[in-house]
């Protein structure tokens, strides 16, 4: 029954978002018909529309699935772009700065230092919060300052491609790089890197003591304390963890996608993983599914752009609402399911 | 003619009737008392009349005229009074500012501060109700608080009052006091309901009683034509329940739990030199008024906190440095006063809850990988060993009743084999049937040879299944005493009220 009510809300969800995009192409004044078209033709119409909403998926599972241990440790990491970048970065130094080494190794030590590097980015917020009681909300948007700027120094000094006059790193070597999935598309082996920490996660979260510590901190620090739980031990591991998966994000843009560093990789991937978070209840198949519905809504607004002209900033608009409605339903739905008798 | 009279008045929650077509009358200057085991409706009917909740079906009659109060406000315009369960006084504010706390005299927002402190002198001694107006609300004992509570009513012209459980944070002085002062506001003309569940103060100060059982009405009886027997069977459906005696005491080396010159705290001195043993085979009872230092006294036992000085022995072994996890591992279980918040993790399962202090012993976890079916399997044998009524183990824990949560924590404290026993608070807030099952438990333990130590404000818990009994006051134990058939309760209420008494020990 969980899951009739689960299943009816989530429609209501859609239906709304479906008429409120109606009416704002319409008031835009341009053809709803052709707008519906092409946005689904974006999603549906091509193996290439399915591939790009992987890649775009790719990212926001890794980060999303940090910002949700994050959150189910009542730690709130707004962080994830800072961490995103500070694990891309790691990569780039491991491409730039290690001897030639054979491809799997490689990956596994960019893989690892990607998710150090991104890990104690957030690891300085979780230390402050449980050592000082410095509110993590500020201090990891602070952070995501400070490491996209740095990107923007490295990629003008340290990491600067010197054959180049533009502020790029070199090429990776092929060592570095993902396999390609789906040849001719873009669709790269960080999917797979992605669905396997969301495995991991599940199984850490759901069956193991580490997992249950986490939660039973992040649901009542104080009945944790009383058991012997220690709150400070806990917000710093989920600190780690959430910046280090974040930091994977990274990683795996750099070895899936652009090959080097360079500014702005991300549009904006880490704010949306608190989103996908948010809507996939910090659950690891919620934060699947959120990451492909958010991505397949991007890649068929892309489209809509494409095809029939309407601006992409339209999807903004829906996003924040599909926010709203995915935050607020169970209160704003319950007038709808009581009178539908679903419980 | 009577003053107040509800009718049929319904009141339904979400999934809970709390009020079904409950009807009470009260006459002028009457004493009235609404009986009644927690969850009864009985603070909700008050509530409704006192417009915080409105009514849903009923009618209520207030001097002739039907009302319906939106609000307080409109309640205490008419003369309703309440004064809650938690007073609702702001404590760095004097007495006279939050007695006058939202009036708008004349000369607002200037008001004539002689004046009104004259007034309530005026007031406090037509009623005997003691106080200081200039004083500040921080520096006052309970009893003051609830006197300024009163006050703050009668000033606002009050002619019916309704008290919230008024004696459960009273000592026996205050309350004998407090019997005085509803004396008083009887013969004046003010008529009083009285909300409680505590049958022996209901025949010693009341003219009428009405029982509410299960958000319906049982009875209305005269005081005097009733008895506590009668009273207890219309609130529970049956007599209560009176404790076996003690048996003797099994003295051995290890003793239990142990503390000596315990302190913490030395400039707020919240704990001072708190010296005592609880033998094996023995409930070692806390008495004292809430708020002197038995919370935490738990917590330095329990090791949440670590005390200044003293030291503190479970089983013989010291435990001044040890963590919570060390403790337990030495056989100390915990049953929290605050189950919401410290006992229990309200947005997990039952199942979840049940591991919560042994999630990373075998057999219910492995390497760090928790192995759920153990987990519900024994679950599942303590569900009905403590016959806890769940819909099933993975019913998220908010969803049961207090009663049956605090089962849960007992079952969960319990059942691993522990040799010393804190309990605080540990039937606050439960109903007569778990309150007692509770005690039945605690006494079992005894009797199997483990050391009790209970820390309660309800005195007659205390009295009742304690083997001796300590009372704090201000952070210190004033002394220790021997229960019996010779117990002297006045000596106690003394010694909570901070008199230094004796100290027994065996």
């Amino acid at each position: 029954m969980k899951y009739t009510k689960e299943l009816v809300s989530t429609l209501i969800i859609i239906l709304i978002t479906f008429l409120l995009a109606a009416v704002l192409i319409i008031v835009a004044k341009y053809d709803p018909g052709m707008a519906l078209q092409s946005f689904f033709y974006g999603i549906f119409g091509s193996l290439h529309g399915f591939a790009e909403i992987m890649v775009r998926a790719t990212p926001l599972i890794l980060a999303g699935l940090g910002v949700s241990v994050a959150f189910s440790t009542g730690f709130f990491n707004i962080g994830a772009e800072g961490q995103l970048y500070m694990g891309a970065i790691a990569i780039t130094f491991v491409g730039v700065f290690l001897p030639p080494m054979p491809p799997m190794l490689h990956i596994a030590v960019a893989i690892l230092a990607g998710f150090l590097l991104g890990g104690i980015w957030a690891v300085i917020p979780g230390f402050l919060k449980a050592k000082y009681g410095v509110s993590e909300i500020i201090t990891t948007i602070m952070f995501n300052y400070i490491a996209i700027n740095i990107v923007g120094i490295l990629v003008r000094t340290v990491l600067k491609n010197t054959e180049s006059a533009l502020p790029y790193s070199p090429v990776m070597p092929k060592s570095l790089s993902f396999p390609l999935l789906l040849y001719p598309t873009r669709l790269h082996g960080g999917l797979i890197l992605a669905l396997a920490c969301a495995v991991l996660i599940y199984i850490i979260m759901k069956k193991t003591t580490i997992g249950y510590e986490l939660r039973v901190v992040g649901f009542n620090k104080r009945a944790g304390t009383c058991s012997g739980i220690s709150v400070y031990k806990n917000i710093v591991l989920a600190s780690l963890i959430s910046g280090g998966l974040a930091g994977l994000a990274g990683v795996s843009e750099i070895a899936g996608v652009h090959h080097r560093l360079l500014e702005g990789i991300s549009p904006g991937y880490g704010y949306i993983a608190i989103i996908v978070a948010l809507m996939g209840r910090n659950h690891p198949v919620g934060v699947i599914i959120s990451a492909i519905g958010l991505s397949a809504l991007q890649v068929g607004a892309n489209s809509m752009q494409r095809q029939a002209g309407i601006p992409t900033s339209i999807t903004s608009v829906l996003m924040g609402v599909i926010v709203l409605l995915a935050l607020g339903k169970n209160i704003m739905f319950s007038g709808i399911l009581k009178k539908m008798r679903i419980k | 003619m009577p003053n107040l009279q509800l009718k049929d008045i319904f009141k339904e929650f979400p999934g809970v009737i709390a009020n079904d077509n409950v009807s009470l009358t009260v006459e002028k200057g009457e004493i009235h008392a609404l009986l009644g085991e927690n969850g009864a409706g009985k603070t909700t009917l008050m509530n409704i009349l006192y417009g915080i909740y409105t009514k849903d079906v009923g009618t209520i009659i207030w001097k002739d005229e039907e009302v319906s109060f939106k609000s307080p406000r409109d309640a205490i315009e008419s003369g309703i009074g309440m004064v809650h369960q938690h007073f609702m006084l702001v404590p760095t504010l004097s007495v006279a500012q939050n007695i006058t706390l939202g009036i708008k005299d004349k000369g607002y927002p200037f008001n004539n501060r002689k004046k009104v402190v004259k007034d309530i002198t005026e007031l406090s001694k037509k009623y005997g109700l003691q106080v200081d107006p200039t004083q500040l609300i921080s520096k006052l004992s309970v009893g003051a608080r609830q006197r300024v509570e009163i006050l703050k009513s009668l000033y606002r012209n009050a002619e019916l009052l309704i008290l919230d459980e008024p004696t459960a944070v009273l000592t026996p002085q205050e309350t004998d006091n407090f019997f005085e002062i509803l004396k008083k506001l009887k013969k004046e003309g003010h008529s009083v309901i009285i909300i409680t569940h505590r049958i022996p103060e209901v025949i010693k100060i009341t003219d009428k009683v009405t029982i509410l059982k299960d958000g319906k009405n049982v009875a209305t009886v005269k005081t005097s034509e009733t008895n506590e027997n009668e009273l207890s069977n219309y609130m529970i459906g049956r007599s209560l329940k009176t404790f076996s005696s003690r048996e003797e005491v099994i003295e051995s080396e290890d003793n239990g739990l142990v503390l000596e010159h315990v302190g913490l705290n030395k400039k707020l001195k919240t704990l001072t030199d708190i010296s005592f043993q609880v033998k094996k085979g023995e409930i070692f009872g806390i008495a004292g008024v809430d708020g002197n230092g038995q919370k935490e006294l738990a917590e330095v036992i329990a090791g949440i906190r670590k005390p200044d000085s003293g030291t503190i022995l479970i089983a013989g072994k010291n435990m001044n440095r040890a963590s919570f996890k060390t403790r337990k591992k030495a056989g100390l279980a915990y049953i929290t006063d605050d189950r919401h918040h410290e006992g229990l993790v309200l947005d997990m399962n039952v199942t979840e809850n049940m591991i919560l202090k042994d999630y990373d012993q075998e057999p219910f976890s492995k390497k760090s990988i928790i192995n759920y079916n153990v987990v519900r399997e024994k679950t599942e044998q303590r569900i009905k060993d403590y016959d806890i009524k769940t819909p099933g183990v993975k019913t998220p824990i908010r969803l049961l009743s207090g009663g049956n949560q605090q089962k849960v924590i007992i079952a969960r404290e319990l059942a691993v084999g522990p040799s010393v026993v804190l309990a605080c608070q540990p039937t606050r807030g439960l109903d007569i049937g778990a309150t007692e099952f509770v005690r039945q438990i605690l006494i079992n333990k005894r009797n199997e040879g483990l050391s009790i130590l209970l820390i309660s404000a309800d005195l007659e818990e205390i009295v009742s299944i304690c083997d001796r009994i300590a009372v704090i006051f201000e952070g210190r134990i004033v002394g220790i005493v021997k229960n019996g058939a010779d117990l002297d309760l006045n000596k106690i209420g003394l010694m909570m009220a901070g008199h230094i008494g004796e100290t027994v020990n065996s």
